[in-house]
């Protein structure tokens, strides 16, 4: 039986760190697009604007009834087949691994989002609402300073376990040869031969990241259980 | 100051002028036809039993329910469904609820500060000042930095009544700001009333302190069913209710 042999981390962990900048980079862009978008299709759900509304409706329906790996296939192949033909000359326009994955995973990431804010909105105490017409702050001072503060601090355990799911859901952009933490731990392992220590250093490295931010979660839990006590 | 009048006298300086006022949810009539002016620097006592509109009325005054007939006029502005108007009387209109609703992820001061600052538009330095100006009217000044979470029910109300005045308002609402106090709380906030009454605040106050009442109130109007069912100066009403109805309402509220 072979001996575990971890020296190949020491040579390696440049590339491997690479690999996690990419996906940490890939969780905190997704997060930005998929929050700020996510907010913006929430409030569109929410104050019900005739057709956009609908429209938002079934795209969150169909996004979140297929696997993101589907739809990383669908911008990867069909995205350049659309864009040739709407450019003119027929010919597919290649977008790229790297931009399919950056809008894939923010676009994605959006209808999760949106549907917590969604929630999160109907969640808001009608007292709220009239505290602030009686003071007669207008509708975008309401939800600027009032209503979506609220939402963002009441949802944030759930959205911060979104994004930890997210985190972990970067791995798939293996699957178009790109190098974030995973695709570099394999890469190193089939050059090497070295597949389970690879594999596992790389699975402490999610374990860590991924449990040190389920403690924030239990940690926003409480904070805002203590808020909330009267 | 706006002087007309249908079928009944008005005062001379009404700020507020409720006439002919209907609101309906769904097939409930919560209002009908409801008339009733409130003078400058009067002190007005609403009471009936609950589901009579008493809150529905003061309600209607600021257009958080929009009334379906009659007309509302607040110190000349006529509320129609202009947000304009709308804005403009609730700038002049404060209100203090039941809940308190205070504002959970601001700190007192800065529940104070808001609105002043955004609808008025003055400088975040003015706000505050004013706010904290009002906090110490209110004394409760030392909490000024503290989220309302931390507060006491009656501290909460105090806030939400000097986050009203903050705004400046030429009006105070009062929708049963003591009902969901503890006892030993009630008194506090009762007496930051009072004192505002006696700097001459126009009030119209919802509520069944028959004590503040008496201490306060010039009128006291009793509402029944949609309607208000008898008017006096709180000696005359509590002494000798003219309705049966308001007989029967004063016996149930003192046993």
């Amino acid at each position: 039986m072979n001996t575990l042999d971890f020296s190949i981390l020491a040579q390696s962990w440049p590339y491997l760190w690479s690999g996690l900048l990419f996906s940490l980079s890939l969780t905190a862009a997704a997060f930005a697009i998929g929050m700020v978008l996510g907010t913006c299709l929430a409030l569109v759900q929410h104050f019900e604007i005739p057709v956009l509304a609908q429209i938002i409706r079934g795209y969150v329906a169909i996004i979140r009834s297929i696997p993101l790996i589907l739809v990383l296939f669908w911008f990867f192949f069909l995205v350049p087949i659309v864009l040739g033909h709407l450019s003119g000359n027929g010919r597919p326009i290649p977008i790229g691994a790297t931009y399919t994955a950056f809008i894939t995973f923010g676009l994605f990431e959006a209808a999760y989002y949106s549907e917590i804010i969604r929630v999160g909105l109907r969640a808001v105490n009608k007292g709220q609402f009239e505290a602030c017409q009686a003071l007669a702050l207008s509708t975008y001072h309401t939800y600027r300073h009032i209503v979506l503060p609220q939402v963002l601090r009441v949802a944030s355990p759930i959205i911060l376990s979104q994004t930890i799911i997210l985190f972990q859901d970067t791995s798939l952009v293996y699957v178009l040869s790109l190098t974030d933490l995973l695709g570099a731990a394999s890469k190193l392992a089939q050059l090497n031969g070295r597949l389970v220590e690879m594999y596992l250093a790389i699975a402490v490295v999610y374990l860590v990241i991924s449990s040190a931010a389920s403690q924030c979660v239990t940690t926003l839990r409480k904070r805002y259980a203590l808020a909330t006590a009267r | 100051m706006p002087q007309e009048t249908v079928g009944h006298a008005t005062q001379p300086g009404a700020i507020v002028i409720v006439e002919n006022v209907v609101k309906r949810f769904g097939a409930f009539t919560a209002l009908n036809d409801v008339n009733l002016e409130v003078a400058k620097g009067e002190k007005i006592v609403l009471c009936g039993p609950s589901g009579s509109g008493k809150s529905t009325l003061i309600r209607c005054i600021n257009h958080i329910e929009k009334h379906d007939g009659g007309r509302i006029v607040v110190d000349g502005v006529e509320l129609s469904n202009r947000i304009a108007d709308i804005n403009s009387v609730r700038c002049e209109v404060g209100m203090v609820f039941q809940s308190f609703n205070l504002f959970p992820h601001l700190t007192v001061a800065e529940n104070c500060m808001l609105a002043p600052m955004k609808v008025r538009g003055i400088s975040q330095g003015e706000a505050r000042d004013r706010a904290l100006g009002l906090l110490r009217k209110v004394r409760i000044q030392d909490q000024a930095d503290k989220y309302p979470a931390q507060l006491s029910g009656g501290q909460q109300q105090r806030v939400a009544i000097a986050r009203a005045l903050c705004m400046q308002p030429k009006i105070m609402l009062f929708d049963e700001p003591t009902s969901a106090l503890d006892p030993e709380m009630v008194k506090e906030v009762l007496d930051t009333m009072v004192e505002l009454a006696r700097d001459g605040m126009t009030m119209v106050c919802v509520t069944h302190e028959m004590g503040f009442a008496r201490e306060v109130a010039d009128r006291v109007v009793f509402m029944d069913r949609g309607n208000i069912v008898e008017e006096a100066d709180p000696e005359t009403f509590f002494r000798a209710p003219r309705t049966d109805r308001a007989k029967g309402f004063l016996n149930q509220i003192i046993h």
